[in-house]
Formats: structure tokens, C-alpha cells, sequence
């Protein structure tokens, strides 16, 4: 299905396209969600929420402001952070770590997860100290890049480079795997 | 502009995450229009950071998706596969205005008629009896347009009274949050009991001639085409189109000349839910 067939779809609220949007993207969305939530039943619960207001925005998405995906990820992404944010998890005091989120996936049953796991620890292999730092605050621990920036005092332009040169890696690992 | 260095910069993939001011977002998609190379370069990021997402996470549990889908069931419009429907009446145009021709003709009728009778009383009587028969003339043309009007009227008032003694639900049908045509607007009159469906449209854009606009009740067996609309009558006029029992809204898509049997999601121009 292409992404205006997709659009059109959910715009008309159809089950079928709706569906067909849940098989496609699921696995991504919850993996923007569960590496900032590390708590699954909390990590499910904003998932089921965001889920449920991307159905309810599409009619409000505009496709000349950026791809569906970005567009739901981000929607994803901010409900992480506000959740993390909020007392319900700080209180728990837990926090991410690239390897806490591969011990977690490899301590899951199942042998998909166990694969998927493996496959973190080989994309992130390249990275430089700097780099898996960058894309541990933000992929993992869902702060910001300015927050990156006034917290560890690292210029803002220090932080867009190596989030820049960060991804340049993932994506190079990426094609490879 | 140095696009490369405007690519290394870093902004893009801020963009991506969502972490870019309005203004700046703006300037990337201003650029980005501008220069195919800066869309480029979104493209791949993108598809960089959705393969790192699949490659990085497990499934949500099935729970979630059942709770997920039972939780929109109720939004749902369409809920199965549009089932292919057979009959394909044309639509009925009900005339509510224009049933003055027949009466205008029967007008002169009378007229020349009277003009007939005329002449025979000239011939046999004076010449001033023409006076009198002037205004007999005029005296039938009024009585014929008076039968007009009241024609016109018992056809309004037998139209009132249906709607009266039915019980039709009004469901709005409006384009805002499709792509066709934001402003459209097509008002659905229904009577569920009688299953008569009558609409009237506010607005709605001409088509070209290899198109139609296809009206579509949409129930619980999916989408089913229930006649072809005819955008070319007067403002509100009222066209009654096929029957319908069962529907949790009406939309209108653009088909190809003459109809589809499943409608075009993505030419889909107005919906309206059933309240």
C-alpha cells in the first residue's frame, strides 16, 4: 500500500487500512517507545495511547509538513518523554542504557527477540565513544539535543554534528545487516 | 547555498526527531522543495531510522493490538472489505421546481383555443364583442396559470407531507479532512423505516465528463453504491437515490464514468457518520 493510499485510508477510518498500518509499523513505534520506557506494561500503555491518537490526528496531518513515519514516531517519541517525565516513572527512578535495553530483549523468551537483540549490539558496534553516547540520551533516555547540550555543556553545535555523524553510522550499519 | 554543508549540518536529522522550532521546520521543507538533494537525504534518514526502529524493537504483545482495535471499533467506518454490489439503478432526479413546462403548454393551449372561439365571435356578433373576448382570452391564460400554481403546490405540499409523516434523519456530509474538495458539502435525508434516501447538495465541484460522483451507504457489510450523483441540478434540489435499511454513514467517492463496485478511498470527497 503506498503512504497516500495509507493516509486516504485512515482519513475514511477504515479497519482494513488501519490494520494494515498496525502490521506495517507497530514494531517500530513500540521500539521508539520501550527504549525510552524501559517498564513493558507502562511502555504498552502510551504505545495503546499514541496508536490511538495517530488514528485520531491523521485527519490533521498534513504530508506537506514531513512522512508518515516521522510523523508518528514523533507523535510516539513525545508521548514517551511526557510519560517519562511524569511522576508515575521518575518516582521509580529507573533509567536506560543501550545495553540494560539488550540485556532486557535478550532476556525475553522467544528466539525473534534474542535475533533482534543481537542485531542492537551489532549497530551500535561502530560507534564512537561520543557517538553511542549521543544516541544513548537520545534514543534511550529520550532527552533532547539542547538538554544534551545545557546538561553535560557540550555546544549545541558539538551535539547536532555527532548526532549527524552518530546516524551516519547506524545507517551505514544498517544496509549492511 | 552550500547544500552539502546545510546536509552535514545536523538540522535534518533534528527535523526527524521532531526537535526543530516551527520556523526552522519550515526552512527544511522550504529548502528540501527547492533543492532535490536535501529530500534526498530526508528520504534515506528516514528510512534509516525506521529500519533502526524495526531492527531495534520487539512487537507490542497481541493484547495490546486486541485492545488497541476494540477500542477504535466503534470509530470505524468501513469495517470489512467493500462487498461488490450489482444493481446500479441511475439516479432519479424527484423535479421539485420545474413542473411548470407541462402547464405552460397547457397555458397555451388554452390561449389558442380561446383565441379560436374569438374569431367565431367576431365573425357572427360586433366587432366590440372582440373587447370582451380580449379578456376572456386573458381571464383562461390567468385560470391556466392559476392551475399551475396550484399544482405546483399540491406537488410541494404531497412532498411536505412525506416528509413530515416520514421520520428523516439529516447526516451531514463535509469534505473538511479529505483531499478532494475541503468545502464540499452534501446534506443525506434518510428515513430508515421507509429506507427511502434522498440527498441535496451544498456543494460539491464539477467533474470532468470521464468521472461521476458515486454515493455509497456504508454499513455493517461494508460499502454499498447506491447510485450515481447528479452534480449538475440546481442548488438543493432534492434526488432520490437507491434504498437503503442499514447504514452507519454516507460518503460519496469520485468513480470512473458510470460507477464503481468499491469505492476509491483515496477520491473520497465528503463523509458523514449517522448520529
Amino acid at each position: 500500500m503506498e503512504e497516500v493510499q495509507i493516509i486516504a485510508g485512515l482519513r475514511a477510518k477504515d479497519r482494513k487500512t488501519t490494520e494494515y498500518l498496525y502490521d506495517k509499523y507497530s514494531k517500530a513505534l513500540y521500539a521508539v517507545i520501550s527504549r525510552i520506557i524501559f517498564d513493558k506494561d507502562i511502555a504498552e500503555e502510551v504505545f495503546h495511547d499514541s496508536f490511538v491518537k495517530i488514528t485520531k490526528k491523521i485527519a490533521h496531518y498534513e504530508e506537506s509538513k514531513g512522512r508518515l513515519y516521522t510523523w508518528m514516531a514523533n507523535i510516539c517519541r513525545n508521548s514517551a518523554i511526557d510519560k517519562l517525565r511524569s511522576k508515575e516513572i521518575s518516582q521509580s527512578g529507573k533509567t536506560n542504557t543501550i545495553d540494560d535495553f539488550v540485556y532486557g530483549m535478550e532476556s525475553q523468551s522467544g528466539t525473534q527477540e534474542h535475533i533482534d537483540g543481537i542485531g542492537v549490539k551489532e549497530l551500535m558496534i561502530e560507534l564512537n565513544e561520543d557517538q553511542k553516547f549521543i544516541v544513548e540520551y537520545i534514543y534511550f533516555k529520550g532527552y533532547t539535543h539542547s538538554e544534551v547540550s545545557e546538561e553535560f555543556q557540550i555546544p549545541l553545535g558539538t551535539v547536532k554534528s555527532r548526532v549527524r555523524a552518530a546516524i551516519q553510522v547506524l545507517k551505514k550499519n544498517v544496509a549492511r545487516i | 547555498m552550500d547544500i552539502q554543508s546545510y546536509i552535514s549540518s545536523g538540522k535534518l536529522e533534528l527535523f526527524l526527531l521532531g526537535e526543530l522550532t516551527e520556523r526552522e521546520r519550515e526552512e527544511v521543507l522550504d529548502f528540501a522543495k527547492r533543492y532535490p538533494e536535501i529530500q534526498q537525504e530526508l528520504d534515506d534518514l528516514e528510512e534509516t531510522m525506521l529500519a533502526f526502529d524495526n531492527m531495534t524493537g520487539i512487537a507490542p504483545s497481541q493484547e495490546v493490538k486486541d485492545k488497541i482495535f476494540s477500542k477504535l471499533e466503534s470509530d470505524f467506518i468501513f469495517k470489512q472489505a467493500p462487498k461488490p454490489t450489482t444493481a446500479r439503478a441511475d439516479t432519479k432526479v424527484v423535479a421539485m421546481s420545474s413542473a411548470w413546462k407541462p402547464f405552460a403548454i397547457a397555458a397555451s393551449i388554452a390561449a389558442i383555443v380561446a383565441s379560436g372561439v374569438a374569431f367565431y365571435y367576431a365573425d357572427k356578433y360586433d366587432e366590440k364583442n372582440i373587447q370582451f373576448i380580449a379578456l376572456l382570452q386573458d381571464q383562461s391564460v390567468m385560470a391556466g396559470n392559476l392551475n399551475q400554481v396550484k399544482q405546483e403546490y399540491d406537488q410541494k405540499d404531497a412532498q411536505l407531507d412525506k416528509f413530515v409523516a416520514g421520520d428523516y434523519k439529516r447526516v451531514e456530509m463535509k469534505g473538511e479532512g479529505f483531499n478532494m474538495q475541503k468545502d464540499a458539502r452534501v446534506d443525506v435525508l434518510w428515513d430508515q423505516n421507509a429506507q427511502v434516501v434522498f440527498i441535496a447538495i451544498n456543494n460539491l465541484n464539477d467533474l470532468s465528463d470521464e468521472f461521476d460522483y458515486q454515493l455509497w451507504a456504508i454499513g455493517d457489510d461494508g460499502p454499498v453504491g447506491i447510485g450515481l450523483v447528479n452534480n449538475k441540478v440546481e442548488k438543493l434540489t432534492l434526488q432520490q437515490m437507491q434504498a437503503v435499511a442499514q447504514a452507519g454513514a454516507f460518503a460519496i467517492t469520485i468513480e470512473p464514468k458510470g460507477g464503481s463496485k468499491a469505492p476509491n478511498l483515496e477520491k473520497l470527497v465528503v463523509l458523514g457518520e449517522v448520529v
